[in-house]
């Protein structure tokens, strides 16, 4: 009897342990999260923050560095404009990286605390490991990874500007399909363009290669919001 | 005395005068149907239903009503404005590609993408136009039992469709200075190159095709022949997903759904109001990946063959980016520019091509400082490519449980492989020709960048892996085969399925094998030919 009950709380003990154990591993700890994310949680904001500063560390060669990037926002985006399976294996990207240590540990003390409390140095370590991995398949995790965060690290507008890359000013042509279709989400009736707001391209001429470059790029364009009329919850992502 | 007035008036005037402009405007907004309007289920009746609003379907859609056939065209997709396109090449393509643009083959990894949009591919493809060679028809012919699929045959439909869109050859103005260094290099090595072929007016070089081109200058399908169609008397209704093809017997009677939420998959959360829409035909222009899973899911339709889902194909593409010792300015210029046929008998197609820096920043080795100076020579490279008839590498397209997305099995063939590194040399032999520096051939498993031609032959030997290579499919072909042999293909000449007398399928699934070039025009000289016929037979 009392062999039972001793077993029991010991069984009940460990239960505890273990779950406040992984409470702080998976939960506990991390810093609030910006405002206005959609789908990351502030665990996954914290990974997204410790990859990107080793990542793209500050150099000479780009003006914005990986941590002012605000990739979070940029995942975040990304990931709430994909389908729900897509998102979950993106989600399940980051989780699978930022607990990797406990299968390929940084070298020193603490190499296997989650990514996002590693010292800089032990997150090179372990994103070495995993780049550098004899299985195809695990260097292909790295390059998953380096995908999701370059994408939105190079295409940060001022990242783009300073390499020229950004993309040209353009007044937006008025095609057939301006005149016929509203804005996505919107209806027929909030279309504004007529038969005289039609434009010609070819009258226009080939750009200047070295002429005006867009200064926000596509976020702010997307920050203006939905048109007037739409039904901005279901059709905007 | 009379009271006519037209003798009093002068010379006499049309018993009907011509429409005005604002009225067929406002005629054909109201024969189309976006998300926002539907507010239940609904039914329609037509002569024929048209599903999949890409380059096949848009064409299909226009010549029936042309011929003056009561047409629907439904699309899955929302059409896209220009202020609706999204500069960010990544969410872009979550916006406008099937599972996010994120879709991959299984067995050999290889992204492939496909649009869900008004216009299909065309909205966010670089317009490249090209006629397959004689040898592709001829290997048709002979091998697939096809009597009037040859240049003779099609040529017609191809300068139908080349009229209408204005196909011509990329002018010099806008090539800019990474297309243009392509045609230098292929003069160097005596190799011969031509701009590429493309549907568009007035291109002003942004290079940016992929993304949706704000100048309209490309005219892809949703701002030329969606718009003729409605002109035409077309019904285009937009955001509707076919489940299902209805049929009694051997003729199939229509098709039925759901409206689905812009941008949700199509998945069951997105879906709304059911629809139905009866027809006296049926044109699936679904796409190669779709339309056998909505044959399949109706009731295996149209597979007497067994045929149906099989033989996939690609073009398996491979790119390698070349650094410049001095700007390159690659921003400036047509997507894709410069071609060069010379290597079709080996099995390859070579081609400039450009894309939203971050997408192509990607395959880049490496990481921190490394890496952050490999974006810093963006504006020095180049990055040219190769396509690939990979006529060895098979796979099929299967419909998954309670999954709406199907799986895409294929399998890289090493004799294709072997053509593939014979590309990747190619190409490499070029930018040394050019001048470039180094290149960045992007494949694992050797060097990350190579900076003299004599260590470039890795490229074509066995150290290059079909694991290790960073490729991309997005020409797709035969999962519902042409076939003069009713027990050997899914449709016939005309398009029409073997097993039906009212069902047709005009989209590159209905290719008897990859045609070794761009897709685009031959897909729609044959929906042209299917579509004529198709009137005749109403």
């Amino acid at each position: 009897m009392l062999g039972s009950v001793f077993t029991g709380l010991l069984i009940i003990g460990a239960a505890i342990v273990l779950a406040v154990a992984s409470h702080r591993r998976f939960f506990a700890g991390h810093p609030a999260p910006p405002s206005g994310l959609a789908v990351l949680h502030r665990g996954e904001v914290a990974f997204l923050q410790a990859a990107a500063e080793v990542l793209f560390p500050e150099s000479a060669s780009l003006p914005v560095v990986g941590v002012d990037a605000q990739l979070p926002l940029y995942v975040d985006r990304h990931l709430a404009a994909l389908p729900r399976t897509q998102r979950f294996l993106i989600r399940a990207l980051l989780l699978l990286f930022e607990h990797l240590s406990l299968v390929l540990p940084a070298g020193g003390p603490g190499g296997r605390d989650r990514f996002s409390s590693l010292s800089a140095a032990a997150r090179v370590d372990v994103l070495e490991q995993v780049a550098g991995h004899r299985d195809d398949r695990v260097r292909l995790l790295f390059t998953a990874l380096r995908a999701l965060v370059a994408l939105g690290y190079l295409g940060h507008p001022e990242n783009l500007r300073a390499l020229s890359l950004a993309p040209f000013e353009i007044e937006p042509g008025v095609s057939d399909a301006e005149l016929l279709f509203p804005r996505i989400g919107a209806l027929p009736m909030s279309i504004r363009f007529t038969e005289a707001d039609r434009t010609d391209p070819a009258a226009l001429g080939p750009l200047d290669p070295h002429g005006p470059r867009l200064r926000a790029g596509s976020r702010a364009d997307r920050l203006a919001g939905p048109p007037a009329g739409s039904d901005a919850r279901r059709a905007t992502p | 005395m009379t009271n006519d007035p037209t003798r009093a008036a002068g010379p006499p005037r049309p018993a009907m005068p011509p429409p005005l402009e604002a009225d067929w405007l406002r005629a054909a907004r109201e024969r189309v149907r976006v998300f926002a309007q539907y507010d239940g289920p609904f039914e329609e009746r037509a002569d024929v239903v048209v599903v999949g609003s890409g380059p096949c379907g848009a064409v299909a859609a226009y010549e029936l009503a042309r011929a003056g056939k009561d047409v629907i065209l439904v699309e899955e997709g929302p059409p896209f404005t220009v202020r609706d396109l999204e500069l960010d090449g990544n969410l872009s393509m979550t916006r406008t590609m099937r599972e996010g643009g994120l879709r991959t083959t299984r067995g050999t990894i290889m992204p492939t993408m496909q649009a869900v949009a008004l216009g299909g591919g065309s909205l966010v493809n670089s317009a490249i136009c090209v006629r397959p060679p004689d040898a592709v028809f001829e290997r048709w012919a002979s091998g697939f039992d096809l009597e009037r699929t040859d240049r003779a045959h099609l040529d017609p439909h191809f300068d139908a469709i080349g009229e209408f869109l204005g196909i011509a050859p990329t002018p010099d103005a806008v090539q800019g200075r990474r297309n243009l260094l392509f045609r230098d290099a292929c003069r160097a090595l005596g190799v011969s190159s031509e701009p590429i072929e493309r549907n568009v007016r007035g291109c002003r070089g942004s290079g940016e095709c992929f993304t949706g081109c704000r100048s309209r200058a490309k005219q892809s399908m949703d701002v030329s022949y969606v718009p003729a169609a409605l002109r035409a008397g077309a019904r285009v209704l937009t955001s509707l997903k076919v489940l299902t093809i209805h049929h009694t017997g051997r003729r199939a009677t229509g098709v039925s759904g759901h409206v689905v939420v812009p941008f949700s998959g199509g998945g069951r959360s997105g879906r709304t109001h059911r629809f139905r829409i009866d027809a006296k035909a049926v044109v699936l222009a679904a796409g190669c990946t779709a339309t056998p899973v909505l044959l399949r899911e109706s009731g295996n339709l149209a597979n007497l063959s067994g045929q149906v889902g099989r033989n996939l194909q690609f073009h398996p593409g491979v790119a390698i980016a070349g650094v410049f010792p001095e700007a390159v300015d690659p921003q400036f210029g047509a997507t894709q520019g410069y071609q060069s046929l010379a290597f079709l008998h080996e099995g390859f197609k070579l081609e400039t091509l450009w894309a939203p820096p971050p997408l192509l920043s990607m395959r880049f080795p490496g990481m921190g400082a490394e890496l952050q100076a490999r974006y810093a020579e963006l504006p020095r490279m180049a990055v040219w490519d190769a396509i690939v008839s990979a006529n060895r590498s098979l796979g099929e397209v299967r419909s998954r449980p309670f999954l709406t997305q199907p799986e895409l099995h294929w399998r890289l063939h090493p004799a294709d492989l072997a053509i593939l590194r014979r590309a990747l040399f190619v190409i490499a032999e070029l930018f040394f020709a050019a001048g470039a520096t180094r290149i960045l051939p992007g494949v694992g498993g050797i060097a990350e960048q190579i900076d003299r031609l004599e260590d470039a032959r890795v490229l074509d030997s066995e150290a290059v892996r079909a694991e290790n290579l960073v490729m991309g499919g997005n020409h797709v072909f035969c999962t519902t085969r042409m076939h003069g042999d009713p027990t050997r293909g899914v449709v016939d000449e005309d398009g029409r399925c073997h097993d039906f007398e009212n069902l047709y399928i005009a989209d590159t699934g209905i290719f008897p094998q990859c045609p070794s070039v761009n897709p685009m025009w031959t897909g729609m000289a044959l929906a042209r030919r299917q579509a004529l016929a198709l009137a005749e037979r109403l």
